[in-house]
């Protein structure tokens, strides 16, 4: 797989167009590992070379080749090494694999990658501030102690502010109906709901 | 804006400091297991059985293997003896079960692992293992669960509990309840699926694995692979979520483990949602008979209570919950059996209070029974029975609060505004039923070290290889040295989760934090003696110290050796084998955390939709290190007891056992709509004698009982009696 990445937003100079290879599987012509990280390519089926696209996530823009059959979950966990988000079922059934795609609330697990072209998708590493102020959500979460592991907690914390975003979070009921389709094995849900009312509260979403 | 949930602490309770990984987890920085990206990474593929019990009469690899990116497809016929056959915990070794990881062409269940794929992506991964085809010979009938004809009954007589004289007591009851109660096959379904990346450094490997024990994973894994334990490190610095299903070795690590070896790559594997069902452990269904003979006032003359649990056939596994249900209430004449069946499954294991969910559930419906016939409130009757010696041996309870905690539970739950009455309450078309029931959970702790390190900067580190789960362990390690330090806590760093770090118990059987606890109270008293500085000595008097030491940094090893654990046991902990021990299994006392269950329901008088509007426990475990994390754990179990309650079943295809639901839309779990008030009270409570730490535990002890509070709040909103769990809608039309 070929991965370079771009920062779109990033205002200094020295960030734009700074190019990014993934150590696992991608290639960068500057990188040392080069001849080891072609391997996967060799690999492919001849005649079946998968096109390059971009991947627009958390305002950068990576330049990937992925089987087409890779998920937009596996691409950003396996090749683009944004392990915030999570695979708890790979079936759409949990919602850890939550990522906001153009805004909205999705599950990565059921989008291919290649259907991403030209959209901008947003990661938990998205949400904080280059110098590291976390999103208002963020925050509540912890104020409220709204996760035990963690490990569903990137994809609540998203599809907290798609909730807020849609309108669905005026009440408790709504907030509780609208956010059931993300899993929490640990249960922490009181506290979720009430990190989302924090939250809704402060105007964020 | 709604304020915090968790309590801010009181008698004999600590701080509710925030988790010390909160920022990490919300960012997406925390790495679990799959996370940690390591180059060249081949990916893998599990292949499990399709049948039930039966044969392997060969593979057809061609289609697999013509996938492009394939590299090896590991099966009985390609592994050889690269694994060795090693005992499973039950015959003190290490492995989660006996069946030996692709050891032959025997299937002893639907779901075993047949097959490991590697390849260069995982979608080639998946997709050859998908083209694998396997000629089988089904056995014509297997035992596909415990009430399988071909199931075999065996009763374990070492878990037999007896005094006095049960059947002439029970003979003679003036009032008895007599019943039959089933509960069924649950899976722990943590949110984090079974991940296994191993890397091999020459003859030394390294396995990133989301585990309870990390020392279970290396000294089971070095006995299977012929390997020096020294050379494995097993890393598990987050988990995401555990409850018991990550606690033992399972049989994929030792395969990812070889096929590492093989390639000379590092191998990952990320077993699917549904292949989890059957990789490790669950709860087994059970079927229990439980005889009540009482007084007119309430008092219980006659106990009996019998369970039968579901086993593999591989594997003799049984939680044994009448150990502790023949202990909780005074009464002369008692008898406890636990009998297995053994059917053609997977060996089960441990899920969130094991013993204690099933065998609660049946004798807290038992007594809600009694108490109806009696015509008696059903908290009266546990406090006519309350006592604190237990009634088998006459052990002192440590400390036992059961009391307390149904009477703060009550009045905050408003119970006397009962009418007692089944269907007395209603709103509307909605028929409401209150219920209750006691917590209950053995204290235990294992043996466990820590290393603390002071830093002359006045910083300090402490590291033990305990594991976070999410119970907040990481912060409580903090805590814990920051108070016996008197080092600032913001000042106090934390490694655990690897194998390289001192030895902890096992996590599980709400241990941890009495067991961890306690080694780092005794790295810091050694601190302290080292550099003679008193207890609540200031924070610059300790800085003081350690640089008129001339020494960088104090470090202090602290090994805590549990009650009831011999000197001889601690060479143990060094080898993988430190286990809870507590509860009833002490021979000079009982220790238990208590509580009590108050549960709302309503259900709807024409649909029958069950609807749990609140529910209220109060529980009392010794000390409470960190209320608000504690508190967080407490509300999960409730929550967990909720769905074991009404959600939470494995359906089982009756033709060769393969769990029809094993899937998180038709496994149904709590989701956030199903949740609305919950409340959990930290009860205060002071044992100086359980350990060191004074620590109870809490991770279990919020899920016991919650489900005969809701089948007794079924009974009062309808006078249905219902004695088979998950209660469902249609069990009321």
């Amino acid at each position: 797989m070929d991965t370079e990445k771009h920062d779109t937003t990033a205002p200094s100079s020295n960030r734009r167009r700074f190019l990014v290879g993934s150590a696992l599987s991608g290639t960068v012509p500057f990188l040392p590992h080069e001849a080891e990280a072609r391997a996967p390519l060799a690999a492919r089926p001849p005649g079946d070379a998968a096109p390059g696209f971009a991947l627009h996530v958390n305002a950068h823009v990576y330049q990937v080749a992925l089987d087409p059959r890779t998920t937009l979950l596996d691409a950003l966990r396996e090749h683009l090494d944004l392990t915030g988000v999570k695979k708890g079922c790979d079936h759409g059934q949990c919602g850890a694999c939550t990522v906001l795609v153009e805004g909205r609330r999705e599950l990565s697990c059921l989008s291919l990658a290649a259907s991403m072209q030209g959209r901008e998708v947003t990661t938990i590493e998205g949400l904080a501030t280059p110098d590291g102020r976390l999103h208002p959500m963020q925050q509540a979460f912890m104020n409220h102690d709204a996760f035990q592991c963690g490990y569903c907690t990137p994809g609540q914390i998203l599809s907290a502010i798609g909730c807020i975003r849609e309108g669905h979070a005026g009440t408790p009921v709504d907030i509780r109906e609208y956010m059931s389709g993300n899993l929490c094995r640990c249960a922490a849900y009181p506290n979720i709901v009430a990190a989302i009312e924090q939250a809704r509260d402060q105007g964020e979403g | 804006m709604t304020g915090p949930l968790f309590p801010q602490g009181g008698p004999n309770m600590g701080q509710p400091a925030p988790r010390y990984e909160g920022r990490a987890k919300v960012t997406g920085e925390a790495r679990y297991p799959s996370d940690v990206r390591l180059p060249r990474t081949a990916h893998a593929c599990l292949h499990l059985s399709r049948i039930g019990r039966g044969t392997i009469r060969g593979f057809d690899l061609t289609a697999a293997r013509a996938v492009h990116g394939v590299i090896d497809i590991l099966t009985h016929e390609t592994v050889g003896d690269a694994i060795r056959q090693t005992p499973a915990i039950y015959q003190g070794g290490y492995t989660s079960d006996s069946l030996l990881p692709l050891g032959s062409a025997e299937i002893a269940h639907w779901g075993q692992p047949i097959a490991m794929v590697v390849a260069e992506t995982y979608e080639a991964a998946r997709e050859a293992a998908q083209r694998i085809v396997v000629t089988t010979a089904p056995h014509p009938s297997p035992a596909v669960d415990i009430n399988a004809p071909g199931a075999e009954t065996r009763a374990l007589e070492p878990m037999m509990v007896q005094a006095g004289d049960f059947d002439a007591a029970y003979a003679a009851g003036p009032i008895r309840i007599d019943a039959r109660y089933t509960t069924p096959a649950q899976h722990q379904n943590p949110m984090e699926l079974f991940a296994t990346q191993c890397v091999w450094e020459g003859d030394r490997l390294t396995v990133h694995e989301p585990s309870q024990y990390v020392n279970s994973v290396k000294f089971g894994l070095a006995e299977q692979l012929g390997v020096p334990a020294d050379n494995i490190r097993v890393i598990s610095t987050h988990v995401g979520g555990a409850f018991g299903a990550k606690g033992f070795l399972t049989q994929r690590t030792a395969l990812v483990a070889i096929a590492a070896r093989r390639l000379g790559r590092p191998v990952k594997l990320v077993a699917t949602r549904e292949q989890g069902f059957t990789v490790s452990g669950y709860r087994a269904e059970t079927r229990q008979h439980v005889q009540l003979a009482a007084t007119r006032d309430g008092r219980l003359t006659a106990l009996r209570h019998e369970g039968w649990e579901l086993t593999s056939r591989a594997d003799t596994v049984a939680m044994g919950g009448a150990s502790m249900t023949t202990r909780l209430y005074a009464c002369p004449n008692i008898l406890g059996r636990v009998n297995t069946v053994a059917a053609d499954r997977s060996t089960p294991g441990f899920m969130r209070a094991p013993g204690e969910v099933p065998y609660g559930f049946a004798l807290e419906t038992a007594l809600d029974e009694l108490a109806d016939r009696l015509g008696m409130d059903p908290v009266e009757l546990r406090r006519v029975n309350d006592t604190q010696t237990e009634p088998v041996g006459g052990l002192p309870y440590t400390s036992r609060s059961l009391m307390r905690c149904f009477d703060v539970a009550a009045a905050t739950f408003g119970w006397s505004g009962r009418s007692p009455r089944p269907g007395s309450m209603r709103e509307g078309d909605w028929l409401i039923g209150w219920g209750c029931a006691s917590a209950y959970y053995p204290a235990q702790a294992g043996n466990s070290a820590a290393r603390v390190r002071l830093t002359a900067d006045g910083t300090a580190h402490v590291a033990s290889a305990g594991h976070e789960l999410g119970q907040g362990m990481t912060t409580m390690m903090a805590q814990v040295a920051a108070e016996e330090l008197g080092v600032p806590l913001e000042r106090v760093t934390v490694s655990l989760g690897d194998s390289d770090l001192p030895p902890a118990v096992v996590n599980g059987g709400s241990a941890g934090t009495a067991s961890v606890a306690s080694a780092i109270m005794i790295a810091c008293d050694a601190i302290r003696a080292r550099l003679g500085v008193p207890r609540d000595a200031p924070y610059a008097a300790l800085r003081a110290a350690v640089a008129a030491s001339g020494l960088a940094f104090v470090e202090e090893l602290g090994e805590a050796r549990a009650h009831g654990r011999s000197p001889e046991s601690l060479p143990d902990m060094y080898r993988g084998r430190a286990l809870p021990l507590g509860g009833v299994e002490l021979p000079d006392r009982v220790q238990f955390a208590m509580g009590a269950q108050f549960v709302e329901l309503r259900i709807h008088r024409w649909t029958r939709e069950i609807r749990v509007r609140r529910a209220v426990g109060a529980f009392a475990a010794g000390r409470i290190i960190n209320p608000r994390t504690s508190h967080s754990q407490l509300l999960g179990g409730m929550i967990w007891g909720i769905g074991s309650a009404l959600h939470e079943h494995t359906d089982i295809d009756q033709r060769n056992a393969a769990y029809t639901n094993a899937n998180l839309a038709d496994y149904l779990v709590p989701v956030h709509a199903d949740i609305s008030e919950i409340q959990a009270i930290l009860v205060s409570e002071e044992d100086r004698l359980v350990n060191q730490a004074g620590v109870k535990g809490v991770g279990e002890i919020g899920v016991v009982g919650v489900a005969a509070a809701i089948s007794n709040a079924v009974f009062h909103a309808t006078g249905r009696r219902l004695r088979d769990l998950p209660i469902k809608l249609e069990h009321l039309l």
